[in-house]
């Protein structure tokens, strides 16, 4: 395929090392310390990794298609911040706590994303904002407004228990050990996730709105010149992206059933790891949830080494995704990113 | 032909103004089909802005639009398109990441139950190019980026037939391109023109245009000078048409013989950013009172070259020395306070900070440079003095230290430059470039100054794309290619195309014989070099819309 | 050129006088136009939450000048935004985007009360212990502040990773191990809340003026100071010219022999001096020990806010940082006596960020209503 370049395959084989670091780590671990691994790395596990990643593969898929079209969504955490209370705010306000209620918060969510992205798409393209400024804005934004609103609403900053999302359950076939589990006993917004992940990655390879989004951020004027409006295809990616952290935000609200207001917010960076899940999954949407999934995966571990007793405080546990993050980059820093990005396009006149 | 059809193109009374600049001044012009039309004229007399108004990407102030005999006027560049009209910038308008394939359909993509059909895209594609005789077809997976500059041209040419252009117009088409690859170009030009298609072809090298336009029309100043048929003209005075008088190119004598080494590199390798070797183990020496220059095609390493002897990249492999001293490992601010001056290859990049006013430009590489710079701390007077004695020295215009580095021309900006690199006695000076883009006045100075320097003692290497810049400049001239010197030659005996030849990889003992037996559109041409000498009259490149 | 040079010349003289002029009242009225539409903002938001705006905004005036309390108050803040908003300024001229200075001033914060705990016992009791520990914390500071914003700062030069990423994992790494640390070994038996020991007697800085114990008017001419050294480092040295022209256009000053990659590194380090001496304040003048970081204000952030409304100038830091202190210390007014979430406040900071990022927007607005039209 003419997609797997060089480079992609030197990331492959790079990430593959990495994997095989982990599992030397893994061995340490349990020579050393006894761990049970055997009780660390069990189903639940690996579905509650794939639960604490399909928020920051929402994000990425979304901020990866915006830097692919030339501009950068920094962004992103502030939109998961109102996609979460965005959520939460609907749930709390219908007062109802069916699984239909729940979706209808998620599309409120997304709702109300699209609406603040459409605002600072505005700024970003046509008022040709600084994105890294603005992006940080935007997170400051929801770091202040978030929490008001909670307020507002509940009193203080943290929501009383609202409704979440259940899993579904496929008679029978959940039985079937692992695969059983994962497949057929999994919340629908992992299976969601999944489905958004792979349109992305057809949709970005294999139609012409790939090519255009492609082509808007490596060389805008080419696309100009072939008859196609670049600000037309950045806004709608940027829509896109925004629309997406909402989702993420709204999904992790309602995998976790209550809003948490304090300090960073329940979204706690999970849009800043989508950046680099993006990076490291090279712009490729695929690519980008299987980074997902390893930050989720670290974020999960806390869980684990908490339920078999290993006596490492949750808090310093919880720090794990964060030092994943500077180790992806100090390794994987030097992207290739598309070659327009974070520049204003203007056709001549 | 038949005498009665209407011409492809009919431009009537275009002028085009930018603020106060008159950049096409009531030109008239005539594309007959089924013709190669040549736009001849220096840079910035308005060549491009003509056709940028006739491609839609310029809206015109006054005149009137004809294809075909019909009244047109286009908004932007579809509506061109639309209307058969197809242009190549000289900056190819390729997605580089992206496939050929990718490429060429992009914006017009064939579309199957919601996906780009490539098969489709593809079998179109290889039609066309076995009409034309084209190569791209071989190409049609691999990312853009992998291809050579001359088969990303023919990819952009592909791209505009794919989109049914019936006229294209080729900017500069040659800038880019080997003289051997530019035979290649034209050959295809007569192919595209016997197939029904009608060419304009934008250049400023007198020799291509009589070798392969049917027409010839000289823009100057904004204005349409003249049209002629290629068979009734002459070089002479196409080049009195261009520049509006005489023009010589002499070489000029030179007193002093080179004397002891100053720089040397000794079996140098450099990697490039992407870290493949750039510059395999050259060596090479400057004397005292020599001028060295360097010759070839952009991107053969000329870049990685210079860096390592300015010290902007650290080699891979071999020694850099300056009067015998090892400064392979020294940094740029030593060895610049070493005495290894340099004008950059950019000088909007590199050379200036374009929105510091003169003053803080002038400090920019002195930093550490007494008396303006003393144990860490700026003497501000100083500084200013030394602005106002280049704009004094070098005749910067404005002459005024506070206006900002992005408000003057490129010739005043590279005066500048070069007055500042040159100013603190260096024993060497590494020039790239160092006329590009310059008014014919600034270049004239710039090279009268480079001259002087070398009779003052100066080791200066000299890497310039101008052939006859280097010929006019240099004690010798080497020939890089791919990471390498394939050859030194001697400027007064050389023709342009040994050196073309050369650029293109071929020693000249293997070139003679295929260069006797193949046809080359630019033999006999060598004696006269005028055309690149004059080409940057105005404001150069950056003048030129 | 054949027009007579010296009318060519006045008239360039006029045009870059006004272009000069343009820009210096451009930048004021961007900053001033960004507060003040945040904070219409903020009111109309105060308004559709069914409070009386008019009585939040009264309140902001008394929470922040309407009283010497609220007054010393204000300038207690001030003193954190000016070191912070200096850091951050550091850095952005330098053309790094250093968003790290909430860890920096965290782990400045904990380096400098550990270090004064640690030799409290070997140092005698009484003014001349007091003062030797207050300087001994202030290095620490420093030093700590400096190597945590040194590490982004090797990793974004050599390693090419985003400085904006990693400064802001290691924000989240900072709360979360000094926050474990107070909580756990850090914390004394016998305290109720998250904490350290308290901090001997004598060290802190002296009440001069004001009777406020938590305002010292040393600390505000610290500042100050700081603000002097950083404003002529920046102007008057080559090490200050090589940092702004990275900034400017980093191919430029890479060329003219500055090493991008140390520079990056000075940068940095510089940024998080600065930004460690903040913790320091924090912690001597303010608190007088250390506590959970996640409930330390968010300077290091708003910061971002006050250097980016100077334009990134030192100087202009202070003014910035006079309207960032009254902000926030109005907002601890409102929190007492207000119904409104506090945490409007930090949602107008944003805002105030946001319009900054687009100045184009305010030309646009400044054109359409014809104010200083002819600039546009």
């Amino acid at each position: 395929m003419s997609l797997a370049t060089g480079t992609s395959r030197r990331r492959l084989r790079l990430g593959g090392l990495a994997l095989l670091a982990a599992v030397a780590l893994a061995a340490v671990l349990v020579v050393r310390f006894d761990v049970p691994l055997e009780r660390i790395f069990t189903v639940g596990f690996l579905n509650r990794t794939l639960m604490l990643a399909s928020p920051i593969a929402l994000a990425a898929v979304g901020g990866l298609y915006a830097e692919k079209s030339g501009v950068f969504n920094i962004g992103l955490e502030g939109f998961m911040i109102f996609g979460a209370i965005t959520a939460a705010a609907t749930l709390s306000l219908v007062g109802a706590s069916s699984q239909l209620h729940v979706w209808l918060a998620i599309v409120a969510a997304v709702g109300v994303s699209l609406a603040l992205t459409a605002g600072y798409a505005v700024l970003l393209i046509r008022y040709k904002a600084d994105q890294i400024v603005a992006g940080l804005a935007v997170w400051f934004i929801g770091l202040g407004f978030a929490p008001f609103l909670a307020s507002l609403l509940w009193g203080t900053v943290r929501s009383p228990g609202l409704a979440s999302m259940n899993r579904y359950s496929v008679p029978y076939l959940a039985e079937v050990p692992v695969v059983g589990s994962i497949l057929f006993n999994q919340s629908p917004l992992v299976v969601l996730t999944l489905v958004v992940v792979v349109a992305a990655w057809v949709v970005l390879y294999r139609t012409r709105y790939g090519y255009w989004i492609q082509a808007a951020g490596e060389n805008p004027t080419a696309l100009d010149t072939a008859g196609i409006d670049v600000n037309r295809v950045r806004y709608a990616t940027v829509l896109f992206s925004g629309a997406m952290a909402g989702l993420g935000g709204a999904v992790l609200l309602a995998h976790a059933g209550t809003f948490i207001g304090t300090g960073d917010t329940m979204v706690d960076g999970r849009g800043w790891i989508a950046i680099v899940a993006y990076l490291f999954g090279n712009y490729n949407p695929i690519g980008a949830a299987l980074a997902a999934l390893l930050f989720g995966g670290l974020e999960g571990l806390q869980v684990q080494f908490q339920t078999v007793d290993i006596a490492v405080s949750g808090r310093l546990m919880g720090l794990l995704p964060y030092v994943g993050v500077i180790v992806v980059l100090t390794v994987w820093g030097k992207t290739r990113m598309p070659s327009s990005v974070g520049e204003p396009y203007e056709s001549e006149e | 032909m038949t005498a009665d059809a209407p011409p492809a193109v009919r431009l009537e009374g275009i002028t085009k103004t930018f603020g106060d600049v008159v950049a096409n001044d009531g030109v008239d012009f005539r594309l007959e089909r089924e013709s190669i039309h040549a736009l001849l004229g220096e840079n910035g007399s308005g060549k491009t802005t003509l056709m940028n108004v006739l491609y839609g990407l310029y809206d015109q102030d006054a005149g009137t639009i004809r294809v075909d005999g019909e009244p047109r006027s286009f908004d932007s560049p579809q509506d061109a398109m639309a209307a058969g009209i197809g242009m190549i910038h000289q900056h190819f308008q390729l997605v580089e990441p992206m496939t050929v394939l990718q490429n060429v359909v992009l914006g017009h993509e064939p579309v199957d139950g919601g996906l780009v059909d490539e098969d489709a895209a593809r079998e179109e594609i290889e039609a066309l190019c076995d009409r034309y005789g084209f190569d791209v077809d071989d190409h049609l997976e691999t990312p853009v980026e992998e291809l050579d500059l001359g088969t990303r041209q023919r990819v952009e040419i592909v791209k505009s037939l794919y989109r049914g252009a019936d006229t294209l117009i080729l900017d500069e088409p040659t800038a880019v391109l080997t003289p051997q690859e530019v035979d290649g170009l034209l050959d295809l030009l007569e192919e595209l023109r016997a197939s029904g298609r009608s060419l304009i072809f934008i250049s400023h090298k007198l020799e291509e245009v009589l070798a392969a336009a049917d027409r010839i029309t000289v823009l100057r100043d904004g204005r349409a000078v003249d049209t002629v048929a290629a068979a009734d003209t002459s070089r002479q005075e196409l080049a009195r048409m261009m520049v509006g008088r005489e023009v010589s190119f002499d070489r000029p004598a030179r007193e002093a013989i080179p004397g002891e080494p100053v720089l040397e590199a000794e079996e140098l390798s450099v990697a490039g950013d992407r870290g493949l070797e750039r510059v395999s183990e050259i060596d090479l020496t400057v004397r005292e009172h020599e001028i060295l220059g360097i010759a070839g095609v952009q991107g053969n390493g000329q870049t990685e070259l210079i860096e390592a002897l300015t010290g902007h990249r650290v080699p891979d492999a071999g020694r850099v020395r300056l009067r015998g001293d090892d400064v392979t490992d020294v940094g740029r601010r030593r060895r610049l306070e070493a005495g290894i001056a340099a004008i950059p290859e950019d000088r909007n990049a590199e050379g200036l900070v374009q929105e510091y006013d003169l003053v803080k430009n002038a400090l920019l590489g002195n930093q550490t440079v007494p008396p303006y710079a003393n144990d860490g701390w700026l003497d501000w007077s100083a500084v200013e003095a030394h602005a106002e004695e280049i704009i004094e020295e070098f005749d910067v215009h404005p002459p005024d230290p506070s206006a900002t580095a992005g408000s003057l021309s490129g010739g005043n900006q590279q005066k500048f430059v070069v007055g500042r690199e040159i100013g603190h006695d260096p024993d060497a000076l590494i020039a790239a470039h160092p006329t590009r883009g310059v008014d014919v006045g600034s270049l004239e100075f710039i090279h009268d100054r480079l001259l002087e320097l070398r009779e003052e003692g100066l080791a200066i290497v000299l890497i310039s794309s101008k052939l006859d810049e280097l010929r006019a400049l240099a004690d010798r001239i080497v020939v890089m290619y791919e990471g390498t010197f394939i050859d030194e030659v001697d400027p007064t005996g050389t023709s342009d195309a040994e050196l073309g030849l050369l650029m293109a990889g071929q020693r000249l003992d293997e070139g003679a014989e295929r260069e006797t037996n193949g046809r080359s559109n630019l033999e006999g041409t060598q004696s006269e070099s005028d055309a690149e000498a004059t080409v940057d009259r105005r404001t150069g490149g950056d003048g030129e819309r | 050129m054949s027009d007579d040079p010296g009318r060519v010349r006045g008239a360039l003289d006029r045009v870059a006088a006004r272009l000069l002029d343009a820009s210096v009242y451009e930048r004021v009225g961007i900053a001033v136009g960004s507060t003040g539409l945040a904070l219409l903002i903020g009111l109309v938001v105060v308004a559709a939450a069914g409070h009386n705006p008019l009585l939040f905004a009264q309140q902001l005036v008394v929470g922040s000048v309407g009283s010497t309390g609220a007054f010393t108050r204000t300038l207690r803040f001030t003193t954190l935004f000016i070191l912070a908003g200096v850091a951050v300024a550091i850095a952005f001229r330098a053309g790094v985007f250093n968003i790290g200075v909430q860890g920096q001033l965290i782990v400045g914060g904990i380096a400098c009360v550990l270090s004064i705990l640690w030799l409290a016992p070997f140092v005698p009791n009484g003014t001349l212990g007091g003062v030797g520990l207050t300087l001994v914390g202030l290095l620490a500071a420093v030093v700590a502040g400096g190597l945590y914003a040194a590490l982004p700062g090797v990793l974004k030069a050599y390693y090419g990773a985003n400085e904006i990423i990693t400064t802001i994992m290691l924000n989240f790494i900072a709360i979360g191990i000094v926050g474990w640390a107070v909580d756990g070994p850090l914390r004394p038996e016998d305290a109720r809340s998250v904490r350290t020991e308290y901090l001997p007697e004598g060290v802190g800085l002296p009440s001069v003026v004001f009777s406020d114990p938590n305002f010292s008017i040393l600390g505000l001419g610290l500042a100050l100071g700081v603000v002097g050294v950083v404003a002529v480092g920046m102007t008057r040295t080559s090490f200050g010219y090589d940092m702004v022209t990275s900034g400017y256009q980093a191919s430029a000053a890479t060329f003219s022999g500055v090493d991008p990659q140390r520079t990056i590194v000075a940068t940095m380090t510089l940024s998080g001096m600065v930004a460690g001496l903040v913790g320091a304040v924090f912690a001597i003048m303010v608190q007088g020990y250390f506590i959970d970081p996640s409930g330390i204000g968010t300077y290091g952030f708003d910061a971002i806010a006050v250097s980016l409304l100077a334009a990134n100038n030192p100087v202009g830091v202070v003014p910035a940082s006079l309207l960032f202190g009254a902000l926030e210390s109005s907002g601890s007014h409102v929190q007492i006596h207000s119904d409104v979430p506090v945490q409007l406040i930090d949602g107008i900071v944003g805002i105030v960020v946001l319009f900054v990022a687009a100045p184009e927007l305010f030309r646009m607005l400044a054109k359409r209503t014809g104010l200083g039209g002819e600039k546009g």
